[in-house]
């Protein structure tokens, strides 16, 4: 009886000494003991120790010490009480762009809104992140209006972190709730009627699984299912059928979306990145797409970088695409834009950043300047170039 | 390995960017910060300082590298002929006479040691490298038996100091010491002094992360210190303004490596052979670089309980200690504004 009682006992202690080893900021060599006097004097006797009078000299001299702060306000950008990770984000996009096609939506106005639209779009974004469970967890709204189109976005998201936060799994749900002003080509606005608004509701969940390979290398795996549904063609694009009647674009009222990508990224170094994507599409509709994107950000200082960017992408024809006077009547569906088309498309540029810990121009809040030039080439024939310009507001 | 580049992570925030873009006359009465960055020690030292002119102040930092260069050559084991190495070359057979530079910094080192309970000690030199060659590409802990043979010459007591001589002998042979530890605080502190004897008021003395400031930003402001996230690394995660203080830090977000799901920094216990778990990273203000320096690893490898109990014992010294959970655990003297 005795025997089985010592045996209880030393099981239980071992179960203690487990759970004492699991605080892993412990170490139990080193113990809390009281400190002696001039121990807890140390900094200001540090040139000068009792008992040993040898020169002072390899030191640096006497400092004064006396005005030493006794205390100090460190002021945490971002924990919360609970010392949970907090980030909030508010971007403040603005995208100034000139298009001169969307002019020619009714030809007598000679100059228009939609030539030069300002696009202003905020977005509030916070999240936070508990170490201890390893989750972190956000939602986000955002706004934007032009001229002929409203949109109000929501998203939730959800991460798990393995221990180690070498792996991440993470899931995003996304809904964006579209108006958009029905414009028809003034040809047709007669039979069809004019104005109002048409809905178009995107619906996205994206899952993401990502894993830290090296210390060098990361791999994630994205697939980003989305529906669509609404007015999802573009009224004020005309078609016209190969009897030369002309008739406004007619899509199917929804659409099911499957990309499918994988993203490699390689740290060459504390100032050099490679980025690298592939990424499968394919949707309802018909089209089956390939791309590889590339970027190669190198900062020249750590406030500075430089990005070089290319875009391969190919894809398949819709099957409501055909040219100019192609569609029949048979076609239950029929559009002419070259956007769902069979083509090849490459996009190059260069994308400039800056960062500002002081605030940009004086502005405290204005952190981030981020300027983009690409070139942008399709197969098809279309050639653009733009200019973005990105700030960014703590 | 083990102590020598471990507190890269502080960084200024840009204390006056206006002055640092505008071109400085020869003489003007304006004062502007002159800042230079400079590979010393195998080390990024930033110096800064505040000055009227540009030339005069080109020279006091020139006088620095002189001086830096100086102590690199006493301090550096990868010199034969170095006093330091000396010392290593006689351990087990002879004393040996050093200049009282080293041999005071050398007190003041087995000073830090008592007070550490051994966690801080420059025989660390001894661990037999070729065995604890520790890299990222760990993926199995030693057998602890093997890892405690490794440090089996670390051990401060075994420094024997001769006062009236000003002789150092190291009692068992293979016994190394190093101030890698220690040696870019002590290297900031001597180019404060020098500055300061030369009538530089304000400036700072940033040596790969153990900084050391003093005097006021020319707009009157003291300088604010970020301290880097250990999350990432270029992101401060909390500031704070000071004058007349050094502030070093020491963390294991740049070198661990994830052995069983827990991840191990490249600081050894000098107790155990072990690598030391559980800190991000420590932070240290006191209004010495050298020591504030020295402070940090033992501190890391204390742990956030024992280390803060010490700290809170002392006078004019405050640590900032973050976990492998991001919770944030500091001495009584830091308060913490969000």
């Amino acid at each position: 009886m005795k025997k089985i009682y010592l045996g209880v006992a030393f099981l239980y202690l071992s179960v203690l000494g487990a759970f004492a080893q699991t605080d892993s900021t412990e170490n139990s060599l080193y113990k809390n003991r009281k400190l002696k006097v001039e121990e807890a004097n140390f900094v200001s006797s540090y040139y000068h120790q009792e008992g040993n009078n040898s020169a002072v000299t390899g030191g640096i001299g006497t400092e004064k010490l006396s005005d030493f702060a006794n205390s100090f306000d460190v002021t945490l950008t971002r924990f919360d009480k609970t010392n949970r990770l907090h980030t909030f984000d508010f971007e403040f996009g603005v995208d100034h762009y000139t298009s001169a096609s969307s002019d020619k939506i009714d030809p007598t106005t000679i100059s228009s809104a939609s030539a030069a639209d300002t696009r202003i779009y905020p977005s509030v974004n916070w999240s936070v992140k508990d170490d201890i469970k390893h989750y972190s967890f956000g939602a986000g709204a955002s706004y934007s209006q032009e001229y002929d189109y409203s949109s109000i976005g929501g998203n939730i998201n959800f991460s798990k972190f393995s221990k180690d936060n070498n792996r991440e799994l993470g899931i995003k749900l996304m809904a964006f709730l579209d108006s958009w002003k029905v414009i028809y080509p003034i040809e047709l606005r007669g039979n069809l009627g004019n104005g109002g608004y048409k809905p178009r509701n995107s619906f996205n969940a994206s899952f993401s699984l990502s894993q830290i390979i090296n210390t060098r290398l990361q791999m994630s795996m994205l697939l980003d299912l989305a529906y669509q549904q609404g007015q999802l063609g573009t009224l004020y694009q005309r078609v016209y059928f190969r009897d030369n009647s002309v008739h406004a674009e007619k899509l199917p009222e929804s659409r099911f979306k499957i990309p499918l990508g994988l993203r490699l990224n390689y740290f060459a170094g504390d100032r050099f990145i490679i980025r690298s994507l592939y990424r499968f599409y394919t949707d309802d509709w018909g089209i089956n797409a390939h791309s590889i994107e590339m970027e190669a950000p190198y900062k020249i200082t750590p406030f500075f970088s430089l990005s070089p960017f290319y875009r391969y992408y190919t894809q398949t024809s819709a099957d409501q695409f055909a040219g100019f006077q192609q569609h029949t009547s048979q076609h239950n569906f029929y559009s002419s834009d070259y956007d769902l088309s069979k083509f090849t498309s490459q996009y190059a540029g260069l994308n400039l950043r800056f960062t500002s810990t002081d605030g940009i121009l004086g502005m405290k809040k204005f952190n981030t300047f981020e300027l983009r030039y690409g070139h942008y080439n399709r197969s098809n024939g279309l050639n653009s170039n733009n200019i973005t310009l990105a700030l960014k507001f703590k | 390995m083990g102590r020598t580049s471990q507190s890269q992570s502080i960084r200024i925030c840009c204390p006056d960017k206006k002055a640092l873009i505008q071109i400085p006359s020869a003489l003007s009465d304006e004062l502007i910060l002159f800042k230079k960055v400079l590979k010393l020690m195998g080390n990024r030292f930033e110096i800064s300082v505040l000055s009227d002119n540009n030339i005069y102040a080109d020279d006091c930092i020139q006088s620095v590298v002189v001086e830096i260069q100086r102590i690199e050559s006493l301090l550096t084991t990868f010199r034969e002929d170095s006093e330091t190495n000396l010392i290593n070359k006689y351990a087990g057979i002879s004393p040996v006479k050093v200049c009282s530079e080293i041999y005071d910094l050398i007190c003041r080192c087995r000073r830090i040691s008592e007070l550490t309970q051994g966690a801080f000690d420059i025989t660390y030199g001894s661990i037999d490298k070729r065995f604890w060659n520790f890299d990222l590409n760990m993926t199995e802990l030693p057998d602890a038996e093997l890892a405690k043979e490794t440090v089996r010459l670390v051990n401060y007591r075994n420094i024997i100091l001769n006062d009236q001589n000003k002789t150092v002998f190291l009692k068992e042979k293979g016994m190394r010491i190093g101030f890698g530890g220690i040696g870019k605080g002590y290297a900031a502190e001597r180019a404060k002094l020098l500055l300061k004897h030369q009538g530089i008021k304000s400036g700072i003395v940033n040596a790969a992360g153990d900084l050391t400031a003093w005097g006021f930003q020319s707009s009157g402001q003291p300088w604010t210190i970020g301290i880097a996230d250990p999350e990432s690394r270029n992101q401060p995660f909390s500031t704070l303004n000071i004058t007349d203080a050094a502030v070093a830090t020491s963390g294991n977000y740049e070198k661990f490596a994830v052995i069983r799901g827990k991840k191990y920094s490249h600081t050894i216990d000098p107790k155990t052979g072990f690598p030391v778990s559980g800190i991000k990273s420590v932070t240290i203000i006191c209004p010495n670089a050298e020591f504030a320096d020295a402070m940090a690893t033992p501190v890391m490898i204390m742990g956030a309980k024992v280390g803060l109990g010490m700290i809170n014992q002392m006078q004019k010294i405050a640590c900032i200690i973050i976990d492998d959970s991001n919770q944030i655990h500091t001495s009584n003297n830091i308060k913490l504004a969000r």
